[in-house]
């Protein structure tokens, strides 16, 4: 069981303001295909009031992250190996679980992707907010029950006292995404985390649902993570972002900061990857090569190497710790005044991130060592007709 | 309906074949029963999925079908392709109208115009290898002998950026991206004109998304080939169509060249669509101002009278609710060329803070629009470096140029 972890030695001290700090979080799932390793020693924090974007792609360790942290990770197989999860000041990893219980729904609250899983689809609306509410606060049925009426209109549900009456599968995706979070915010949580809320939902309802969650937690001072793959949801809804790639935080900064100047390749690249609706015309989108690693083997070296255009003979056998792109700058790591930092050891110029190429004279992707996968290399093999070899 | 000339297609003689579109598609209408009991089944009521929809696609043209679930942007592009019999209307491919053909016509037309599906975990059959899945259509259709289909197999899969040796492998093998490049091989087995692609790039993750697109450009380049592309994400569209239909409840409500349509919307819901786009880019995203919708999409069982969307409309709100938006159905009518609009008051759209405000206007990819009281002026977005730049960056020899050349 994690509650028998020793707590380990803290590198830096929270800072005061800090209501989440996650320090050297690592997470491990033990399968029949063998070890995934998930999170790889992330260490983040959220300042209270803060609106924080978690994004990366599927498998890159994020909703893990969200599920490590709520103390949610599917039995047996995935496990916290190491690290804390401060609260509060309390360590949720060493927490017995019935703690675990009161804190979550009362403190922490989630939204997931997909609301009709979530919900109980036997029990009514009623029955499933005033359970909720139940749970945590000393309120007579009646009172429960208002306190659910009142929720419902303040998510913009029409008709609240009639809809409390209805089964989640009578509600549509944006009206049931609305219901969830009426109920998540029930008992005014100090935190909310967001797990792709408006994945599932059509762009003019994922507007609703956003512009929802914005307004109400900005209200009440909540903080939010928010965990999506959309770099263009996380530009209007947060403060700050951590990027990832497969289980490691490559690139962190203010959001101001990461659109301004992204300065890891990988940032770059998803940025090139996605078409926008006020780009140029004939704009040629730069797609990210190959895909991503396969999470089974224990990264040895940068995990983005075998995509990276950028990449040196060093980024195959050491992976860059998270740094100022200014060597020697004071690290600030929550808040507005938020230290840019990225996982790196040849960070694009900001020119080769505006053309999401390199243009240094010379430069060649450093070739890969014997026993690593290319991707550059193989994708290159096939255009010339030539099959390559050891690809997977 | 549209305004261009139905004209007689595939009659015009001597005339230039390339005038005549592609496909043609006028007033199509796709009913599907909702019956009810069990034994007897009585005929309550349809879902008007396709609900009067026309439009021209013209050679190697790319035209984007944009909406919401529930448009029946899906239903026509299989309609399109006959996995759906249309209730009604006509579909004129090449001077032929396929909408009633049957058995053997039916399959023989078909080499014509094939489908790309979303989910490629689904739309492959996991018991076959990706050479048999690829090589199916030839044989199907009886092309060549099995030593030149097994060629053409290999060459399709290269074709498409896989290892021609992968040809034994099967779909579990394969990642997302590399299973939809089996499917795109497939569609291009036989040689096609007409490709009908719905949600191609929905199931794939970011980075893999734009491989699939520049695939499919270069191979549109390469094969001339004419693109429908279904999708919900207007972003991608954008990117990919030379001219983009949004289609609500049905009905094809906006019609125009697809740079067009993503400065000067001039439909009420293509302009709340657009606004609500999310752009990576936190100073456009406070520039812009997303118009919220009330409520959800009505149900095509019992559509809106008028102009399907008037229950939902800020414009029509803003005018005093009208009788006309619910009493008369708007038809696309051009207000400019090549840019039709099914509105009544689509005029009081132009220029409206709600057009400026979704666009983004006044920042560094606004048009000269004449006339137009833009916003502050923002610094040169960075990532607007010229394009000759970056085709000649570094890795270009790297990337999935050459692929194409052999």
């Amino acid at each position: 069981m994690t509650g028998a972890l020793p707590a380990p030695p803290r590198a830096s001290a929270a800072a005061p303001d800090a209501l989440l700090d996650v320090d050297d979080l690592v997470v491990r799932f033990r399968t029949h295909d063998g070890t995934i390793h998930a999170v790889n020693g992330i260490s983040f924090q959220v300042a209270r009031g803060e609106r924080l974007g978690l994004v990366g792609e599927s498998g890159c360790g994020k909703s893990v992250t969200n599920l490590a942290i709520m103390r949610l990770l599917p039995k047996p197989a995935g496990r916290i190996e190491g690290g804390s999860v401060l609260f509060d000041g309390q360590d949720l990893v060493r927490m017995d679980e019935a703690d675990v219980r009161e804190i979550r729904g009362r403190d922490i609250a989630m939204i997931f992707q997909d609301p009709m899983t979530s919900l109980n689809p036997v029990l009514t609306v009623e029955e499933q907010m005033t359970e909720t509410i139940g749970a945590h606060r000393r309120l007579s049925k009646a009172d429960a029950r208002a306190r659910a009426v009142d929720l419902l209109g303040m998510v913009g549900i029409p008709q609240p006292e009639k809809r409390l009456n209805s089964f989640p599968h009578q509600f549509s995706g944006g009206m049931r995404q609305r219901v969830m979070i009426a109920m998540a915010l029930s008992l005014e949580p100090k935190l909310l985390i967001a797990d792709e809320p408006t994945t599932a939902l059509d762009v003019t309802i994922q507007a609703q649902v956003l512009e929802l969650i914005s307004r109400l937690t900005t209200e009440t001072g909540t903080s939010l993570i928010l965990i999506t793959h959309d770099l263009g949801v996380v530009a209007g809804m947060t403060d700050r972002i951590n990027v990832m790639y497969a289980g490691f935080i490559v690139e962190t900064a203010t959001t101001e900061d990461l659109f301004e100047a992204p300065s890891h390749p990988y940032t770059v690249g998803l940025l090139h990857s996605m078409p926008r609706v006020d780009e140029r015309e004939g704009e040629p989108l730069i797609p990210i090569e190959g895909r991503p690693p396969d999470m089974r083997n224990a990264p040895t070296g940068c995990p983005f190497a075998p995509r990276c255009a950028w990449r040196l003979d060093v980024c195959w056998t050491a992976n860059p710790p998270l740094a100022p792109l200014v060597p020697g700058t004071v690290v600030r790591v929550a808040g507005a005044g938020a230290t840019h930092l990225t996982a790196c050891h040849n960070p694009p110029t900001p020119a080769e991130a505006a053309t999401g190429r390199p243009l240094r004279a010379g430069h060649r992707p450093a070739r890969a060592p014997a026993g690593q996968v290319d991707e550059l290399a193989s994708l290159a093999a096939i255009a010339d007709g030539v099959a390559p070899h050891g690809a997977s | 309906m549209t305004t261009a000339p139905l004209g007689t297609p595939g009659t015009a003689p001597g005339g230039d074949p390339e005038a005549i579109p592609l496909l043609s598609v006028r007033d199509l209408k796709v009913f599907l029963p909702i019956t009810e009991g069990l034994l007897i089944e009585r005929h309550i009521g349809d879902v008007r999925a396709v609900d009067g929809v026309s439009f021209d696609l013209r050679r190697g043209e790319t035209l984007g079908l944009v909406g919401e679930s529930g448009c029946g942007k899906s239903t026509t592009g299989r309609a399109i392709v006959r996995l759906y019999k249309p209730t009604a209307g006509s579909i004129l491919f090449d001077g032929q109208d396929i909408s009633t053909v049957d058995g053997k016509d039916l399959q023989h037309l078909r080499r014509r115009f094939q489908m790309i599906f979303q989910d490629p975990y689904a739309s492959l059959n996991p018991r076959m290898t990706a050479g048999n899945t690829v090589g199916e259509p030839l044989e199907v259709h009886k092309v060549g002998t099995k030593a030149e289909r097994q060629d053409r197999v290999r060459e399709l899969l290269s074709t498409v950026g896989l290892n021609p040796d992968y040809a034994e492998r099967y779909p579990h093998e394969f990642s997302g991206g590399q299973r939809q490049r089996i499917g795109v091989a497939r569609a291009l087995a036989l040689d096609p004109d007409l490709i009908v692609a719905d949600e191609p790039i929905s199931a794939l993750d970011v980075s893999i998304q734009a491989q699939v697109i520049n695939l499919l450009e270069r191979l549109q380049d390469r094969l001339h080939l004419t693109y429908l592309f279904i999708a919900h994400d207007l972003s991608v569209v954008r990117h990919i169509s030379d001219r983009i239909a949004v289609m609500y409840l049905g009905r094809i409500v906006e019609l125009a060249p697809s740079r067009e349509l993503n400065m000067r919307p001039l439909h009420p819901y293509a302009v709340a669509l657009l606004s609500a786009v999310p752009i990576p880019d936190p100073k456009v995203e406070r520039r812009r101002r997303r118009i919220i919708l009330k409520g959800d999409v009505p149900s095509p069982v019992n559509p809106p009278s008028g102009c399907h969307f008037h229950t939902r409309c800020w414009l029509r709100e803003r005018l005093g609710n009208p009788e006309r938006c619910s009493e008369e159905i708007p038809l696309l009518r051009p207000l400019s060329t090549g840019h039709e609009v099914a509105c009544h008051f689509a005029e009081e759209v132009d220029g409206s803070r709600e057009q400026l405000q979704a666009t983004g206007r006044g920042g560094a990819n606004a048009i000269p629009a004449g006339g137009v009281a833009a916003a502050a002026a923002v610094p040169v977005d960075v990532a607007a470096a010229p394009a000759a730049e970056r085709s000649a960056a570094g890795v270009g020899a790297l990337a999935l140029d050459g692929e194409l050349g052999a």
